[in-house]
């Protein structure tokens, strides 16, 4: 039965999948590029292929991009460290009092003015939040940046202003909590910072490894005929020595570019995460 | 707009300026919590909360309307005693708990001994709600009755103001459904009201929380660190869990659960532990009846309260006709009695603390609000689950609510405060995961509980049978696997998918809910190998359904079968 409930979970990161809209690359100055979509279930790098998609459109066609047509393409700022630090985007104006974009910041809300100003998909999360493009980040900077940002751009905080701004306000602070979502969570981290580089990873991808494999069923009985807590804790305990172990290997993947290993470490975090949530369901 | 900011002094205030079209003086939006048993009213007035007072002095207000002569009159302004009324049969309370529900519902069921009349036919309609009148029984709506208090309400702001009064910030529990928040938002309209925000109870005792937690870093010129508090609220009709996380002024909803559990529940409890055979009694419900059934509850609701204070208390209530009731109750019988009330509490607790993946050490604050607060027991419990030796003690039970909502009129109608005490932000969270039917008779969740809002989420299905060129998107709120157990919002049909194998169009299903919490779905169909959908992406705003919507769902089985149905889009396999 324990089995079963296994089982029949949705992946974990399919959740997650549904929830990001396609990330257009950051640093890009093409107005138009090409990507593919996956159809295959092993995660390839990205190839020129057919489906282009117009850097302008506005974030509210998102709608139309499904979640399959995933986007990527070579990373055009690529470089040998395993770290890109925030560069300041083009210069901008505010729409509502011309002011010039200014400080290290991202440009979400005019510092003059206070006014929210639109969605510009080419900032990345890391930006958002004023973190290194990394993976090993101090998750715990975060909250303060996303909350600061939230005070600028929460919907509540203008909806006595234009309809414009307000809808201004409801895209911008959505994405700042995708952002702060996104890069709290090692896996999700992972994933994205894989997505920034153009590599897609399929979380629907099945694990052929018969290595991981038995051990995945060895977790499950272990779980299913725990007889108390203790055993539990214990599993648990093995299990957050494995998440790290895999987490460090991502790190160390990602540093080193070898993506099809990043893709891997990826794929068993997804596994031990899961793994964990059932027990702290038993627990 | 550039001179405006000098106004906000030396604060790093970053709450935003007002805009050149709006009046120099917005209205300030009041803050209303209306209880199952009781109501409040408070707002902003320029400097600090002010909870308004009734003619008798009185801050918290009895939720009751009394239907004796043509104009019915509410516990705002009627000055007669509730417990008398009660057993005349024209007075109806309890409201809160049967708004929005079907006459299938088990809390409807539940609130058939009230001492008047609540009558159901189980077919999926609202129930025969009515008071007893000059002998005749007078029907009525919880929306009227609401609206009713409602009104009372506006006109006392407005007296103590000297002003219109239009915007309100209502707070409601976090178990309703986005149809319920339509019946609450309907009675407000019937009294005059806009809601500019319907906010779930611990919600809105977290911004008042994340306000006081402000002002001690601002004394104490300490680290505004972040702070996790656990609130648990607890009235006489529900029972709601939130955890928030506090930094600056801003307060993040992680987690929210709540059920319908109340006071009221363990009243019913004690009433039929006094008195087995009580529903048998009642259940023809004349004029001796209703009065017999008003006597118990007064007395029984009088021990209970007694019992927060003293180990035990006596009851001696005559019912007449030689039913007489004499006994000593015990604390710990009371506890014994609802056993299982309490451990719906702690699961509740537990699921809250689950979902927001928060640690019990990592818990700074307990706090415990609502009337059931004074309950030993709760607080027993609440201590246990978190450890603790004490609650947070800087929020009055019973006040917090109506405070936090109105902080929150204030912040929403765009209110600055020169020292920085409106410097505050809600982030709210659904309480409630939304989703369509698929896959048979499952609930496919689209957007799940506990997403932080403003939120958009997708995802996509597809057709069940070869050449399928409708499909119908059946939209659910709620946390059951099967869709007859959550909340139905609405439906509307997807037509001109182009003839293909099933399996093949890509059905996509978008939910968009916006900071004020409107939900809208969008569905629209795309073919494999094309970027564009087939026709416009329908865009619907939820909740559709009205009244005796308990029928929908079967007529729609009925007629349809499967034909319309979808299924989500399979695994790739390898």
């Amino acid at each position: 039965m324990w089995k079963k409930k296994l089982n029949s979970l949705t992946p974990l990161s399919s959740n997650l999948r549904r929830s990001k809209a396609p990330i257009p690359p950051p640093y890009t100055t093409a107005t138009e590029f090409t990507s593919k979509q996956i159809l295959s279930s092993s995660p390839k790098f990205k190839t020129q292929e057919n489906y282009s998609f117009s850097f302008n459109s506005s974030s509210s066609k998102r709608l139309f991009k499904t979640p399959r047509l995933h986007l990527g393409l070579p990373n055009l700022n690529s470089n040998l460290f395993c770290s890109v630090s925030s560069s300041p985007a083009a210069i901008s104006h505010c729409w509502n009092c011309n002011a010039v974009a200014s400080g290290t910041a991202p440009f979400l809300a005019c510092q003059s003015c206070r006014s929210v100003q639109p969605l510009d998909p080419s900032i990345d999360y890391f930006q958002i939040l004023g973190v290194e493009k990394k993976y090993d980040i101090k998750v715990e900077t975060l909250e303060g940046k996303y909350k600061d940002w939230q005070k600028k751009l929460h919907p509540d905080l203008v909806h006595t202003k234009s309809k414009k701004e307000r809808g201004y306000a409801a895209e911008q602070s959505a994405r700042v909590s995708d952002a702060y979502r996104t890069l709290t969570d090692p896996l999700s981290r992972a994933m994205y910072l894989l997505k920034l580089e153009g590599v897609e990873v399929d979380e629907e991808e099945r694990i052929s490894d018969p290595e991981l494999l038995v051990e995945i069923m060895e977790i499950r009985e272990a779980v299913e005929e725990a007889a108390d807590t203790q055993v539990l804790n214990h599993i648990q305990a093995q299990i957050q020595k494995q998440l790290e172990h895999w987490s460090e290997s991502f790190a160390d993947a990602f540093c080193s570019r070898k993506y099809e290993e990043a893709i891997s470490s990826i794929q068993r975090m997804t596994y031990y995460k899961r793994a964990n949530e059932e027990i702290v369901k038993k627990l | 707009m550039a001179a405006e900011p000098a106004y906000t002094v030396a604060s790093d205030s970053e709450t935003t300026g007002e805009e050149k079209s709006s009046s120099p003086l917005p209205e300030i939006a009041i803050g209303i919590d209306i209880g199952t048993s009781q109501c409040s009213i408070a707002v902003w007035n320029g400097s600090q909360v002010e909870i308004m007072r009734n003619t008798r002095n009185q801050k918290l207000m009895r939720s009751f309307v009394t239907f004796k002569n043509e104009i019915p009159t509410g516990g705002v302004s009627n000055q007669l005693a509730h417990e008398y009324e009660m057993l005349t049969g024209s007075t109806i309370f309890n409201m809160k708990r049967l708004i929005g529900r079907l006459d299938t519902d088990p809390v409807v069921h539940a609130s058939k001994n009230l001492p008047f009349l609540v009558q159901t036919l189980n077919i999926g309609v609202r129930p025969f709600i009515a008071a007893l009148v000059n002998n005749m029984w007078r029907s009525t709506t919880p929306e009227e009755v609401l609206a009713i208090f409602l009104i009372e309400l506006r006109v006392l702001a407005e007296v103590h103001l000297k002003r219109h009064v239009s915007n309100a910030v209502l707070t409601i529990p976090v178990s309703f459904s986005r149809f319920q928040l339509s019946r609450i938002e309907r009675a407000c309209a019937m009294a005059g009201l806009h809601v500019l925000r319907l906010m779930p109870e611990p919600t809105a005792v977290a911004l008042l929380y994340a306000q006081q937690q402000q002002q001690t870093v601002h004394e104490n010129l300490g680290s505004g660190s972040e702070k996790n508090a656990l609130i648990f609220n607890m009235g006489a009709g529900y029972c709601d869990a939130a955890l928030t996380a506090t930094a600056g002024g801003v307060s993040q909803i992680k987690a929210l659960a709540g059920m319908t559990l109340g006071g009221e529940d363990m009243l019913q409890n004690m009433m039929h532990y006094l008195l087995p055979e009580m529903d048998n009694l009642f259940s023809r419900h004349g004029i001796e009846e209703i009065k017999k059934i008003g006597l118990l509850r007064v007395a029984t609701q009088d021990a209970i309260h007694k019992l927060s204070f003293q180990s035990s208390v006596q009851i001696d209530v005559d019912l007449g006709n030689g039913t007489k009731i004499c006994k000593v109750l015990d604390r710990e019988e009371f506890e014994v009695v609802n056993q299982k009330v309490f451990e719906k509490c702690e699961f509740l607790t537990r699921q809250c603390l689950q979902d927001a993946k928060v640690e019990i050490e990592d818990v700074n604050d307990i706090i415990l609000v609502g009337g059931c607060s004074y309950i030993p027991k709760i607080k027993n419990i609440l201590m246990s689950i978190c450890k603790r030796g004490e609650l947070y003690s800087e929020i009055n039970p019973l006040e917090a609510a109506v405070r936090g909502a109105a902080l929150e009129g204030a912040v929403a109608s765009g209110i600055n405060d020169p020292f920085g005490n409106l410097d505050l932000l809600t982030i709210q969270a659904t309480p409630l995961s939304i989703g369509i039917r698929a896959d048979g008779n499952s609930f496919v969740p689209i957007v799940q509980r506990n997403t932080t809002m403003p939120a958009r989420r997708e995802l996509i299905f597809t057709t069940l049978h070869d050449n399928q060129t409708e499909a119908l998107i059946i939209v659910y709120e709620g946390d059951e696997k099967v869709v007859e157990k959550n909340h139905l919002l609405g439906y509307f049909k997807i037509t001109g998918i182009p003839p293909a194998p099933k399996g093949v169009p890509e059905i996509n299903v978008c939910m968009d809910i916006d900071a004020s919490n409107v939900l809208r779905v969008f569905a629209g169909v795309i073919m494999p190998g094309t970027q564009h959908p087939v026709t416009p992406f329908m865009e619907v705003r939820m909740p559709t359904v009205d009244d005796g919507h308990g029928w929908c769902a079967e007529a729609l089985h009925r007629t349809f079968g499967s034909t319309l149905d979808l299924i989500t889009v399979k695994k790739k396999v390898q």
